[in-house]
């Protein structure tokens, strides 16, 4: 070997003897499972350097009992064409999005998975997708993800036309994972989006916090598809501030050893929730109460309010004759914040529009209904854009412009695709045409938005 | 018997041919023109209600009853004055239910029996209905002729189905009688040619006399007769409606209906609100809310709800058994009020809907969330409903729907 190990070679190649010395140290266990033994850790660590500080110039201090920050210069981690924050279903699909249409993206995202809520947050329900008759009119990067579950062994269940699929939250990670990956999207995890970097009304990036401290990502455009609106909100475009229903969604397990002899079908008890993927688990919704999905006082007593009614409500479950092995299996990453900014943008997808079907000719998506109670309604251009005040910012998922009824049927998978899919072209081809997103050209989006598969009526 | 002599045998008047030929032409002219009214060609409701509206009968029972004059009322006033000047002109030249009875009677030749030995029922019906609407209650307003047509008519627009036919039984019940007595539904049946001759014998005193017509009836048997059916329908009326209700479900009436089995009473069944509601809500009943009920207007939610910019049918009604709204109205005029059964409502398993909160147009349904249950309830503000049914309509529940309009009892 005259070339030198690298530091990932080494621990491939410990790892291996490490497994090979675990399978050497099993023992069989007395009820015929295999148990490990104890020993010493294989694991590699290095001290990198023994004798760290960090700055501390740019700490915050105490001035007169309040807490000053003071002046800084941040470091720049990237440099990207098309910056999208938030890696939920309208930012990864974005991200996908502009990159098919040419430009480099960047994406990140504040948790260790993609998905946000759709994987996070348990939402593992697609609806809003189909119109009545049965029509599936989202289609586009979101039913390519749907595509490619179909091909995983319980990826995704009821795909049928005119039926509301459930996914598994592991599989569309990984789903996710793979098609980032494939496309070559820099991506950063574990990367909260805390504030916009303005240059006048312009925003040129996003600042993150991360275990690398404060940094910038510098961007020629910048969706915002933190699905509160944080970017926009910063960077200061007007928007409506709204509380709404907040649950916590949760899995359930052993369903299938539910003892059908003793159980009464007239009796079921409450919680039981619907299927998913996998045999014997079901995923339980929570509505919540109304909240201020912004409010971390708020946010922190809901989710340990949620958690211990969770518990409650499988201790129901358990104490109903024939369901005592059910068990709660995991209760979502992700608090259900539905709704909470609502940008004003040069349009507004209002209810009535909704329930009008009204057409506009700078549709960008389409979307339809929970149960195919309604035909199609669109979603035009201007819905992305902010009013006034900001430029160079798109809004994706389920903070884009609308009434709060509307956004009710916004906030949903399907719809928070399908304007992420929007919103990462049109970014592009601002790049492209070195133009302000508010004028970018509309029918060449649409043109590269149906060439990507997406409907537009 | 000579008043009914008088009222019956000669409602057409000896004439010459040239002017019979003309009062021919007038007939089938009023014919077509009461059908051009009421098919549903025009931009204004208000040819909707001019046919129905036309009858003094209708008008003076409902203006009694309801203690209003509207400007609907208005509309029979000339047709009033001219019946009490020439008795039974509207018969002889307008009514088109009298026309088509006619025209049946005569298929069965001149031997066929004229039923002129039976009382005059007509008149017994219109007193009883007056003496009923001086104490609130007309009981049979709705046997109007014009009402009975224009019920045929609108019957067409309601599509196929035994309900529309049967809708529109009035007119085909009539003609049926033309056919077996001919001339008897006119003579002495028709409440509103009965009205004429009733209203014809004070003018007799009054106005100046030809050659060629009936010598005036005797006072006292007519006097009788209003005092005996007059009082027994003002007696009588309410616990007759009372009766026949016994024991029926309240059904969901349209927006403006007046209240209770005042409703039953005031209204003559022509149809005219159930033809121009867009929303194809109202229905005729067939009975299952009571014997006094058949055939009114029932609201029935489908998938559409009663518009909150729409008050047409209140705008259409001949007798005031929907008051006229505005649209500032609207909001208040209460159909009935939702219940919720959270044994169905899909937030009673906390999934995931607020279909009824954000289909209502008035702000009217929360979500109120129990820390108890730790479930989502959805409440009405009763204050603010209307009972449109938008939120039923909308309810994504099946079979049942979770959300159900009653009536406000």
């Amino acid at each position: 070997m005259s070339e030198p190990i690298s530091r990932r070679d080494w621990m491939r190649m410990l790892g291996a003897t490490g497994a090979a010395a675990g399978l050497g140290g099993l023992a069989v266990h007395p009820d015929g499972g295999a148990a490990e033994v104890p020993r010493e850790s294989g694991f590699q660590g290095t001290v990198v350097d023994p004798n760290a500080t960090q700055a501390t110039a740019s700490c915050p201090t105490l001035v007169n009992g309040r807490v000053i920050q003071p002046q800084r210069e941040l470091s720049v981690l990237h440099q990207t064409d098309v910056l999208v924050v938030g890696g939920g279903t309208a930012g990864v699909t974005a991200a996908l999005a502009a990159k098919r249409t040419g430009a480099d993206v960047t994406l990140v995202e504040r948790y260790g998975h993609l998905g946000g809520l759709w994987t996070g947050g348990l939402v593992l329900v697609v609806i809003g997708h189909i119109v009545k008759g049965g029509k599936q009119v989202c289609q586009g990067i979101g039913e390519e993800m749907l595509l490619r579950l179909d091909k995983l062994d319980r990826g995704i269940v009821n795909r049928r036309p005119g039926v509301n699929p459930t996914v598994d939250a592991e599989a569309l990670k990984y789903v996710m994972v793979d098609m980032l990956a494939e496309a070559n999207i820099k991506t950063f995890l574990h990367c909260w989006g805390v504030d916009a970097i303005l240059e006048g009304n312009a925003v040129r990036g996003a600042v993150f916090e991360s275990k690398s401290g404060r940094q910038a990502i510098l961007a020629k455009t910048v969706i915002d598809a933190t699905g509160d609106g944080d970017v926009y909100a910063a960077a200061g475009a007007t928007f409506q501030r709204c509380t709404y229903s907040l649950g916590l969604v949760s899995r359930i397990g052993e369903l299938d050893k539910v003892d059908k002899a003793k159980a009464d079908p007239n009796k079921k008890p409450r919680g039981l929730g619907s299927v998913t993927p996998l045999a014997g688990v079901n995923w339980v919704n929570m509505t919540g109460p109304e909240a201020d999905g912004l409010d971390v006082a708020e946010l922190s007593r809901l989710e340990m309010n949620h958690r211990r009614q969770i518990w409650k409500t499988v201790q129901g479950i358990r104490a109903t004759p024939g369901y005592e092995r059910v068990s709660l299996l995991e209760t979502a990453p992700q608090l259900g914040v539905r709704i909470t900014r609502l940008l004003q943008g040069v349009q507004a997808v209002t209810y009535a529009d909704i329930q009008a079907g009204t057409r506009y000719p700078e549709v960008v998506a389409v979307g339809g209904s929970w149960s195919g109670e309604r035909t199609e309604w669109q979603i035009p251009y201007g819905a992305l854009v902010p009013k006034s005040g900001v430029e160079n910012v798109l809004a994706a998922g389920r903070c884009i412009s609308a009434d709060l009824r509307a956004a009710d049927a916004i906030r949903v998978i399907p719809i928070c695709w399908i304007t992420g899919h929007a919103a990462g072209v049109a970014a592009a081809v601002a790049v492209q045409d070195n133009c302000p997103v508010r004028a970018v050209d509309v029918p060449k989006l649409q043109k590269i938005l149906k060439e990507q598969q997406a409907y537009l009526g | 018997m000579r008043l009914a002599r008088a009222g019956t045998d000669q409602i057409d008047a000896p004439a010459s041919a040239s002017r019979s030929w003309r009062r021919w032409a007038v007939r089938f002219a009023c014919l077509a023109a009461a059908c051009g009214l009421l098919v549903p060609a025009w931009p204004w409701d208000a040819a909707t209600l001019v046919v129905p509206a036309l009858s003094p009968y209708v008008a003076g029972g409902a203006a009694l009853a309801a203690r209003t004059v509207s400007q609907v009322t208005l509309l029979a006033v000339p047709v009033l004055l001219i019946v009490l000047v020439r008795r039974r002109w509207f018969c002889r030249f307008v009514c088109p239910t009298g026309l088509l009875a006619d025209l049946v009677g005569r298929l069965r030749g001149p031997r066929a029996p004229r039923g002129s030995k039976l009382p005059p029922l007509g008149q017994w019906l219109a007193l009883l209905t007056l003496g009923g609407a001086v104490v609130g209650w007309p009981l049979f307003l709705w046997l109007d002729p014009l009402a009975i047509f224009a019920g045929f008519v609108h019957a067409w627009g309601r599509g196929p189905g035994w309900v529309a036919w049967l809708s529109a039984i009035g007119l085909p019940l009539v003609l049926l009688i033309s056919l077996l007595v001919p001339g008897v539904w006119c003579a002495r049946l028709c409440p509103l040619g009965a009205t004429q001759d009733l209203l014809a014998w004070p003018m007799w005193k009054l106005r100046r006399r030809r050659p060629s017509e009936t010598p005036p009836p005797a006072a006292w048997p007519l006097t009788r007769r209003v005092l005996v059916a007059g009082g027994l329908g003002a007696i009588g009326s309410l616990p007759v409606l009372r009766w026949l209700s016994r024991g029926a479900v309240p059904p969901l009436r349209p927006p403006g209906a007046v209240a209770g089995s005042l409703f039953t009473a005031l209204c003559v069944r022509c149809g005219s609100c159930a033809r121009v509601c867009p929303s194809r809500l109202l229905h005729p009943d067939l009975g299952q809310f009571g014997a006094d009920s058949l055939l009114t207007p029932v609201v029935r939610y489908q998938d559409q709800y009663c518009l909150e910019t729409c008050q047409r049918c209140t705008r259409v009604c001949p007798s005031g058994a929907l008051r006229p709204l505005t649209a500032a109205d609207k909001p208040h005029a209460a159909i009935g009020l939702p219940r919720v059964d959270m044994s169905i409502c899909l937030l009673g398993d906390d999934h995931e809907c607020a279909i009824c909160c954000n289909a209502c147009p008035y702000g009217a349904i929360r979500l109120v969330f129990s820390e108890e249950t730790y479930l989502n309830t959805p409440t009405i503000d009763a204050e603010r409903c209307n009972g449109c049914g938008a939120c039923q309509v909308r309810c994504p529940t099946k079979p049942d729907k979770a959300i159900v309009i009653l009536p406000v009892t």
